[in-house]
């Protein structure tokens, strides 16, 4: 397996800038044919995009990409495909409503002039399930298979477009664990086929289970190549997080006290969150860590009342009644939600609207909304040329400031930050933490979920680690090496 | 830190300032024709300029228009309301049995207007509360209120003998001014108020803009878009009971596509039909503009089924323009 041969795959030098970050900095990756190759690193690394890049959904500012020692340029998902790249990823983009058989031959299906031959397609879609060990048929509908059997769909749609290189991102996301074992062995006949897999994780113990290899990237480059049968997740780990990480300087402040303003007893969500055991003190900023998935966003939700969940938590020493957002408003808490464009603006409305929208009784437009707003948006310095500015029109953070002025407009009690600084460039962030900041020391009691672990330990002052839906450990960052913290985010124990 | 910075350079500023004068444009434009077709009318047949003819208009119009207005509140929501035309018919039919029965007309009106908005109160809500999208649930109402206004009567007209007092207000005149279109200006002038400087107002805006983000800025998004519907019900219900009082009968089949020419004033006066942005003062210019058109139409004796044709293609012409006028100031 491992004799030395000619790359399958090679992507070298890859840069790709988006405004404000760097996402890939000079990234390589080279996969032979017939192996199974790990693609792994932190939230933020550089994966998704390196394989958007791959699969011709982005294209690169920087660097070559060769398949079978041919230079390779895809300018859209058409030409990846064409050249025999297929990505999988983790939501499926089959069409739910439609036949596997439909779905394997979307765009191609055989045809005699205007008229599908469906016996055709039929028959060539049962090969593809076959050969992928399905039990299932061409003519079901795909929302009505369970989902192993739909990964398996995107596995044989993949087949049929005879890919050379298959792209797998976290297939395990969503399967249990004997579905997780069917399609591992799919991946691995592939791969003895001479077809080059790339298997995206975060879960070291499978990666050793089903890769030959591993390509870690950090910080949008590529720090090393692994022989997965010899090397211990601990060097993975090393290699992922990296060994001198500068220490971010903290402010230094007061130890927040009191009691609890907001005590998080036992919130559970299906069977994807079960968290018990959080207090957050008035004052106090409390990070919360982990990996994509793994329930910052849902628990944070399920505590507003936007997602439905058993919730049980008290809110200054009273219980916390949880109906729904309103509810919530009305208690105190405040969402700052991980989409504010989707979710926490009217980008059609003016910023004072926006920002009196949630208090009751304040018309903005009129001046007794302006008097309050006025003095808000003043003090968060949200740049606009006047209060009748559509928000569309201003920058991210600025956008993200008027989230918070919503909420300052009406007061709040408890502040629930999702991913408040996702898209913002530095400067924006500093800003918009020290607003954050400035909302603890009155007294708001501060909840902040993030993917940037460099964020949370300079402005948390303490961590919670969430690992598959479960509040794992809970560090100072104060006196916390970074990397234990993200060891802790990977593996989900201390080290 | 100081009030939005005048040193620094704001990017928004000039953005804004084109903004406006293309939202000037955009409102001012629907008046501008208005103006210019009022003039070629004018030119064109001379009666029209007569006071007996802009009366005979305003109480053409009104009666859409004032649909028209709870149509804009609906569509403001990003919702829409098929049912008008049968909720109208239905408050005319019930206004004219209840007098006929002997109920005193103040109240028979009263439980007119009420059972409108109870109707709408009734679609709204199962939109709002069960999700269900409101084409549907306001076009089961079309069809069943319809009906229901069919049973009240086995299909025949009711009334006849309506009191004097009550064919006043659909039929009577202040002065040169016709009473139904004195309700009309009323109408649309209280909610133009109630959008403007309500916290209602307010909420109407936000749930058409980003229903997602109302809700999570704890917004009573169902309760609006139940009041909403509502409020259309009620305003259907109030044209339904004016009709009934200028004819002196409650007629069944009355009102049938009152719901297109509603919403088609709505869209041409510049309403989103998506949600989140418009003004009733459009609506309100739009009505008239469309009703002058088959004024203007019937003076120099055009056929009603060229009108037909011909209004069509220009609210297929005045889309284009809002949509063109749109994408300037998107940029």
């Amino acid at each position: 397996m491992s004799e030395p041969q000619t790359p399958l795959l090679e992507m070298r030098g890859i840069v790709k800038r988006f405004p404000g970050t760097l996402a890939c900095d000079g990234a390589s990756l080279s996969v032979r044919a017939g192996e199974v190759h790990c693609l792994l690193g932190e939230n933020g690394a550089g994966k998704s995009t390196l394989m958007k890049i791959l699969a011709g959904s982005y294209r690169p500012d920087e660097g070559e990409i060769t398949l079978a020692g041919r230079p390779l340029r895809c300018t859209s998902p058409q030409d990846g495909l064409a050249a025999g790249i297929s990505v999988i990823y983790q939501e499926l983009d089959l069409a739910p409503d439609l036949t596997v058989a439909q779905n394997l031959f979307l765009g191609r299906a055989p045809a005699r002039g205007p008229f599908v031959r469906r016996r055709a397609r039929s028959a060539a879609a049962a090969e593809a399930i076959r050969r992928v060990g399905g039990t299932f048929s061409p003519e079901d509908r795909v929302r009505d298979l369970p989902i192993a059997a739909q990964q398996l769909t995107a596995i044989a749609k993949a087949l049929t477009m005879d890919a050379r290189v298959i792209v797998m991102d976290e297939p395990s996301a969503t399967l249990g664990e004997r579905d997780l074992e069917v399609v591992f062995s799919v991946i691995r006949d592939l791969a003895a086929e001479g077809r080059a897999i790339i298997y995206i994780s975060h879960r070291l113990d499978e990666v050793s289970h089903i890769g030959d290899r591993a390509t870690v990237l950090r910080d949008g480059r590529d720090v090393g190549v692994f022989d997965l049968a010899t090397t211990s997740h601990d060097e993975l780990v090393g290699a992922m997080i990296g060994q001198a990480r500068e220490l971010v300087r903290r402010a230094d402040r007061p130890e927040p006290t009191g009691a609890p303003r907001l005590s998080i007893e036992h919130v559970t969500v299906g069977d994807i969150l079960d968290v018990s055991g959080i207090d957050v003190r008035p004052g106090e900023i409390v990070g919360l860590a982990g990996l994509a998935g793994a329930g910052r966003t849902t628990l944070l939700a399920a505590l507003f009342g936007a997602v439905r969940g058993e919730v049980r938590a008290r809110l200054d020493g009273r219980p916390l009644p949880v109906a729904g957002p309103r509810t919530a408003v009305r208690n105190g808490l405040a969402l700052v939600p991980e989409s504010r464009k989707e979710q926490g603006l009217f980008l059609g409305l003016g910023v004072a609207r926006n920002a009196a929208i949630a208090a009751h009784g304040l018309v903005a437009p009129r001046t007794r909304g302006r008097k309050k707003t006025a003095p808000v948006l003043t003090g968060l310095g949200v740049k606009h040329a006047s209060p009748e500015q559509p928000v569309g029109q201003l920058s991210g953070g600025n956008q993200q400031k008027v989230v918070l002025a919503k909420w300052i407009t009406r007061g709040m009690r408890v502040l629930l930050l999702d991913e408040p600084t996702r898209g913002l460039d530095i400067g924006a962030k500093a800003d918009l933490y020290r607003q954050v900041r400035r909302l603890a020391d009155d007294g708001v009691a501060v909840l902040l979920a993030s993917s940037e672990l460099a964020e949370l330990t300079a402005h948390a002052d303490t961590v919670w680690v969430l690992h598959e839906g479960r509040n794992v450990a809970r560090f100072d960052p104060r006196t916390t090496p970074e990397a234990d913290i993200a060891h802790t985010v990977i593996t989900g124990a201390k080290p | 830190m100081t009030q939005t910075a005048s040193r620094t350079r704001l990017p928004g500023a000039g953005v804004l300032s084109r903004q406006r004068s293309l939202d000037l444009l955009r409102n001012g434009n629907l008046l501008v024709v208005f103006l210019l077709l009022c003039v070629v009318a004018a030119l064109l047949a001379p009666e029209f300029l007569t006071t007996r003819n802009i009366a005979n208009l305003l109480q053409q119009s009104s009666l859409t228009g004032i649909v028209a207005i709870g149509m804009t509140l609906v569509i403001l929501t990003a919702g829409i309301d098929l049912s008008v035309g049968s909720t109208a018919a239905f408050a005319g039919m019930l206004v004219a049995v209840l007098i006929s029965d002997g109920v005193h007309p103040i109240l028979a009106i009263v439980a007119s207007l009420a059972a409108g908005a109870a109707a709408g109160a009734v679609m709204g809500g199962l939109s709002a509360y069960l999700a269900l999208p409101a084409f549907m649930t306001t076009l089961a109402g079309l069809t069943s209120i319809r009906g229901l206004t069919y049973l009240l009567t086995d299909g025949t007209p009711a009334g006849g003998d309506l009191p004097e007092g009550f064919q006043l207000l659909g039929g009577g005149f202040i002065g040169h001014v016709p009473i139904v279109g004195l309700i009309f200006i009323g109408v649309t002038v209280i909610a133009a108020l109630v959008l403007r400087g309500t916290t209602f107002g307010e909420y109407v805006y936000a749930v058409g803009s980003n229903r997602e983000a109302a809700r999570l800025s704890g917004l009573p998004v169902r309760a609006v878009t139940t009041a909403v519907f509502a409020i259309s019900g009620l305003l259907a219900a109030l044209a339904g009971v004016l009709l009934t009082s200028r004819l002196t009968i409650g007629q069944p089949t009355a009102f049938s596509g009152l719901e297109l020419d509603a919403i088609a004033a709505v869209v041409l006066g510049g309403t989103n039909l998506f949600g989140g942005r418009g003004k009733v003062f459009g609506t309100f210019v739009a009505v008239l503009l469309l009703s002058v058109l088959k004024n203007l139409f019937n003076l120099v004796g055009l056929s009603s089924f060229f009108q037909m044709v011909v209004t069509g293609l220009i609210l297929v012409a005045a889309l284009i323009l809002n949509r063109v006028l749109e994408n300037r100031g998107d940029r």
